[in-house]
């Protein structure tokens, strides 16, 4: 038996040691025993090792959230260690950045009185590498003003003009995938989650084609749109049109998820921040509204110009942080997406604002009367009081207005602006971000891996109603709430909530509530209790209700544990807020000063 | 600063990569501007094969803004995963017949995978191959009124199986296949030995590597082989118990704890002879395990629907009270890694428990499946075994949605992830309904209802009853400290 124990010991000793009954010697047996117990740790350490996986990465990071206000220990130490891996992780995050093989496109000027701008494009695409300088170019086209949009992997490009031709190309090698003329308006053109579909926004109806301009659908409950939005990862095509609702349809499953009525007239004006997939809109009054499919009214609603707004667009290099908006006034204004009060920054775009656009790497493009302007990040979000625009970038004028769309393309230096004689594409160097993801949008990728992109996307296509302003609330904690009663889990709704009888059983008796009203200071606790006392004998004095009296006084034997701790966290609170309430009128001890306290005493 | 003419030196020296040459650019019409240029550009070598049918190149930046709505997108597949286990949770592999009546008890071959025997209501005594999944041998009557106990002697001899039953008997009998021809009832298989008790046997175990076996009546007897007699009777002094169950420890070989119909457990050293402790709880325990790898933690498959793990060091309280099965327990067996175990009751349900955890265990159950008596994990740890009163020796999967059969390194891989998924996110709400939900037979559900029921008015009671005493007077007891009633030495 004892040999039994002992190996056990050996492995894994008993904590904590309960009261156990036995005799003397054999206590004394165990006591001798200990040492003997390490000898054989310390044997088996030295020859013993763990593996580097299971060894603990020391020291642990400093500021890995405690979660103290956990009270199951199991769980708090799960998210304990759970927050230390991602602290960890982030860390190693910044390790891997040695391992990027490419380095981002710059244009830097030895003088200091050169400036870049100065630099045109013929000179930058002489400079530019072979591959690099087929981003210039011209595709000089009839059929009126042309909008663009580049696939997600930046390879191919759909364009359309206003009067309906509609093409779509890999742009690098040249491929025409389908040509399109459709004979009516034209307003946009979106891709899917790759080449293989895209949407066009037509006279009447959106209509979607397949890569080789077979027309698949047509969308009727989408009409007359001007703007259209593709959330790749939700599957949602978003469009807004000339009535003024913001309708989203699954491209997955096919159903109108939802439209919301923005109550603004027709709107041509719309973003999609590509880091929580709101739907940012511009409306003819001025205002701005942010959109998501879970709310029926915007979820931001600011007033940002005075006239209509022309352009949105979203930073995707600061994670959807900044905004900027061009109004038809003629000035581009930049916003803070958490603070909403005021721009960071405004100024007036000479020959009046058109479209604007931000470069995955954070540099803007402004299209303002017939020069697209580009300015570059960190100036950009910088707070300037004066009206006057950031250091210019680099400028290129375009002969054919009006300029009405203007997109980087992902992964590439590239800016097309599209106009009245069809689409000019020039290098902006440093826009665009060099290190593609495979996983996420590879230029490369043959047959397969788009296939196989396809089919994991929807497997991972996140639910619409998970889109909120913050992307990140999925998986963090909820925030201990305050005001609740909660004692060992059993009441967690708030004080206000709970039903009447549950009320009255946590605040105890009715007298106590009674004397919790009376009472105003805290100073005499035992006169009160004698008056209240005396009190109520005269109260009860012939009525007879001794029977009453005497069940009173039963109910107040009666102790619950619960009941009592919930009140007692009732007064903390109280007392809490009674605090803060004195401390934010100013007076220490919370009486209100009176005009009359000039004629106290002082103590001195 | 005049701008003067310098000489740039390329910062890295690759000549098909992607950023292109820098550039001196001096400009005629203006001032020299003196300016470095460079556009990005991919270099098409490292990104697409280099030969046809090479895999293409893959390249990963880590950037958190390159993988936008990360956290949901992990969320989805996790709940992907649940789903997909829950899809493929097939757990049921075969069942084995042969018996005519309920099945009592069931044994494994200490060093064989496959091997495993059983003994039923009626006598029948069968040895089935599990990887074949047949009959080996059989003896139809081999006792007297049922089988109640069953071992193989210890690995050295070859297929030697020791029962007992109700008819105070022991038999040692040799089962092996070559002396049978093709599973048919040897009727004339004879037992190699017989011993005579006193009383009727209900369990037996056989020492690790001595040729000593423990039995099971009114009192725990020592056998050994070569004997016809006992060799000594352990009994503790005070005790008037019917003993239920028996077994021998598989680290310190001498030791053995038993359980009594008078809700105890004794456990009994050999060598000194005599019992050393006994453990007198609320209700009678049906069966016990010995942990395999653990020595001292014992479990106990109690009448009160519950299972216990008791550290024998300590035996004033259970290590872990295991609530889930809705009827007794009436068998319980450790699984090779000492991290599971499987239990199967009364309310016709078979339970793989973790040890650490002591809700919620895996339920399995079929349409067929009537009141399980034994259950066994297989020695790989894989399968569990289910023997029950329709007669029928069942096999499941130990984790119900693994697959069988080859397994790929990717998709080894792919299992690996989504397990780990699973245990990320199984805090979250809707991933953990999934996890956790196990559709259970209407009576189960039921009887698991009302007992819920019970349960909550015995505590509401309890606390209404502490609300009207003497503030301190009656003070909650944990659930641990009501188990135990007295420990004896």
């Amino acid at each position: 038996m004892d040999s039994l124990i002992a190996q056990a010991d050996a492995l894994r000793p008993l904590s904590k040691r309960r009261k156990i009954i036995r005799e003397g010697p054999v206590k004394g047996q165990k006591k001798a025993k200990t040492p003997a117990q390490d000898e054989t740790s310390n044997s088996v350490a030295q020859h013993t090792s763990l593996p580097k996986s299971l060894r603990a990465l020391d020291p642990s990071p400093e500021d890995v959230p405690k979660h103290a206000h956990i009270t199951n220990p199991k769980l708090r130490s799960h998210l304990t260690r759970q927050s230390t891996q991602a602290v960890r992780s982030k860390v190693l995050l910044k390790d891997a950045e040695l391992l990027l093989t490419e380095d981002a496109g710059k244009m830097e000027v030895e003088g200091e009185m050169d400036r870049t701008w100065r630099i045109d494009q013929a000179e930058i695409a002489k400079s530019a590498g072979q591959e690099a300088a087929q981003g210039r170019r011209e595709w000089k086209l009839e059929s009126g003003p042309y909008k663009s949009r580049y696939s997600k992997n930046g390879r191919h490009l759909a364009i359309v003009g206003k009067t309906g031709h509609v093409a779509t190309f890999d742009w690098k090698t040249g491929t025409l995938h389908t040509e399109l003329q459709l004979q009516e308006t034209c307003r946009d053109i979106t891709f899917f989650q790759d080449q293989s579909h895209f949407a066009v926004a037509q006279n009447k109806y959106i209509y979607i084609y397949d890569r080789d301009g077979v027309e698949l659908h047509c969308l009727k409950s989408h009409i007359e749109p001007t703007r259209l939005e593709f959330l790749p990862y939700h599957w949602l095509l978003a469009s807004v049109g000339n009535a003024g609702y913001l309708k989203y349809q699954d491209t997955s499953t096919g159903q109108l998820l939802v439209e919301h009525r923005t109550k603004f007239g027709t709107c041509n004006a719309m973003a999609q921040n590509r880091h929580n997939a709101v739907i940012h809109l511009g409306h003819q009054n001025g205002s701005v509204t942010l959109w998501t499919p879970n709310l029926p009214h915007a979820a931001v609603q600011l007033l940002a110009h005075l006239g209509p707004v022309v352009s949105v667009s979203v930073d995707p290099s600061s994670g959807g942080r900044y905004m900027s908006t061009a109004g038809q006034d003629g000035t581009v204004k930049i916003w803070d997406c958490r603070n909403w009060k005021g721009s960071v920054r405004e100024w007036s775009a000479r020959g009046g604002s058109g479209e604007v656009e931000w470069s995955a790497k954070g540099s803007l493009a402004v299209a303002s009367g017939g020069t697209v302007n580009v300015y570059t990040a960190p100036t950009i979000h910088e707070t300037f009081t004066a009206k006057a625009p950031p250091p210019l970038y680099l400028t290129h004028p375009v002969p054919h207005r009006p300029l009405v769309s203007l997109r980087f393309c992902p992964f590439q230096d590239i800016l097309t602006i599209g106009h009245s004689g069809g689409l000019s594409s020039i290098l902006v160097p440093g826009s665009g971000e060099p290190n593609f993801d495979s996983s996420e949008a590879d230029p490369f990728e043959n047959k397969k891996a788009r296939r196989e992109r396809e089919v994991r996307g929807l497997l991972e296509k996140i639910q619409p109603d998970m889109i909120a302003l913050d992307p990140e609330f999925v998986g963090s904690l909820a925030p201990p709430s305050k005001l609740t009663t909660a004692v060992n889990d059993t009441h967690n709704t708030p004080f206000a909530r709970l039903p009447r009888l549950e009320k009255l059983r946590v605040q105890g008796k009715a007298d106590e509530t009674e004397v919790g009203k009376e009472d105003g200071g805290e100073g005499d606790d035992s006169g009160k209790k004698e008056d209240r006392e005396v009190r109520e004998k005269r109260k009860m004095r012939g009525k007879g209700k001794s029977m009453k009296r005497y069940l009173r006084k039963q109910r107040k034997n009666v102790v619950d544990p619960t009941a009592v701790a919930v009140r007692a966290k009732l007064e903390k609170q109280k007392e809490e807020r009674r605090a803060t309430k004195a401390a934010a009128n100013g007076g220490g001890d919370g009486k209100k000063a009176s005009a009359l306290d000039r004629f106290k005493r002082s103590k001195a | 600063m005049p701008p003067h003419p310098k000489l740039y030196i390329p910062l890295s020296e690759k000549k098909d990569t992607g950023i292109s040459a820098l550039a001196l650019l001096p400009r005629s019409h203006l001032q020299q501007i003196m300016v470095k240029i460079s556009v990005l550009q991919h270099a098409t070598s490292s990104h697409l094969p280099l030969r046809p049918g090479d895999p293409t190149p893959t390249s990963r930046n880590l950037d958190p803004l390159m993988h936008p709505f990360a956290r949901p997108r992990e969320r989805t597949r996790a709940l992907n995963a649940a789903k997909l286990d829950r899809i493929f949770a097939k757990p049921f592999v075969d069942s084995l017949e042969g018996h005519v009546d309920a099945v009592e008890v069931m044994c494994k071959k200490p060093d064989s995978l496959s091997l495993v025997a059983s003994g039923s209501w009626d006598g029948g005594l069968i040895v089935h191959d599990l990887g074949r999944r047949k009959k080996v041998s059989s003896v139809p009557r081999s006792h007297k009124g049922k089988v109640s106990g069953l071992c193989f002697t210890g690995s050295g001899q070859e297929g030697r199986l020791l029962t007992c039953g109700v008819d105070r008997t022991v038999k040692l009998w040799d089962m092996n296949e070559a002396n049978d021809v093709e599973a048919g009832p040897s009727t004339g298989r004879k037992p190699l030995k017989i011993f005579e008790g006193k009383s009727a046997f209900n369990s037996i175990d056989h020492h690790r590597t001595e040729p000593l076996f423990a039995t099971a009546s009114n009192l725990v007897q020592i056998w050994d082989e070569t004997k016809s007699a006992p060799v000594s009777n352990l009994t503790f002094p005070t005790s008037v118990e019917t003993i239920t169950s028996v077994r021998f420890n598989l680290s310190e070989s001498s030791i053995l704890a038993s359980t009594g119909s008078d809700r105890t457990f004794t456990l009994y050293d050999i060598r000194t002879g005599k019992a050393e402790r006994r453990v007198v709880m609320n209700m009678r325990a049906n069966a016990l395990a010995w942990c395999p790898t653990f020595p001292t933690s014992l479990l106990l498959a109690s009448e009160d629907h519950n299972l216990y793990t008791f550290d024998i060091r300590s035996l004033a309280s259970p290590t872990q009270i295991y609530k889930g099965h809705v009827a007794a327990v009436m068998s319980c067996d450790w699984s090779g890694t000492g991290t599971e175990f499987v239990s199967g009751g009364w309310d016709r349900t078979v339970r793989i428990w973790n040890k650490d955890v002591g809700s919620r265990p895996e339920v399995y159950h079929t349409k067929r499946m009537q009141r399980v008596s034994s259950t066994l994990f297989t020695a790989d740890a894989r399968f569990v075994l289910s023997g029950s009163d329709d007669g029928n020796l069942r096999i499941w999967k130990a984790r119900a949605a693994e697959k069988l059969g080859i397994v790929t390194a990717r998709e080894r891989a792919a299992m690996e992830y989504r397990e780990s998924l699973k245990k990320r996110w199984a805090v979250d709400a809707t991933v953990g309904k999934v996890l956790r939900k196990r559709h259970l037979p209407k009576p189960v559900h039921q009887a698991s209802n009302l007992k819920r029921t019970m349960l909550d008015a015995r505590r509401v009671k309890e606390e209404r009853r502490r609300a009207h005493t003497r503030s301190g007077e009656n003070k909650p007891k944990a659930e641990r400290k009501k188990v135990v009633v007295v420990e004896q030495t």
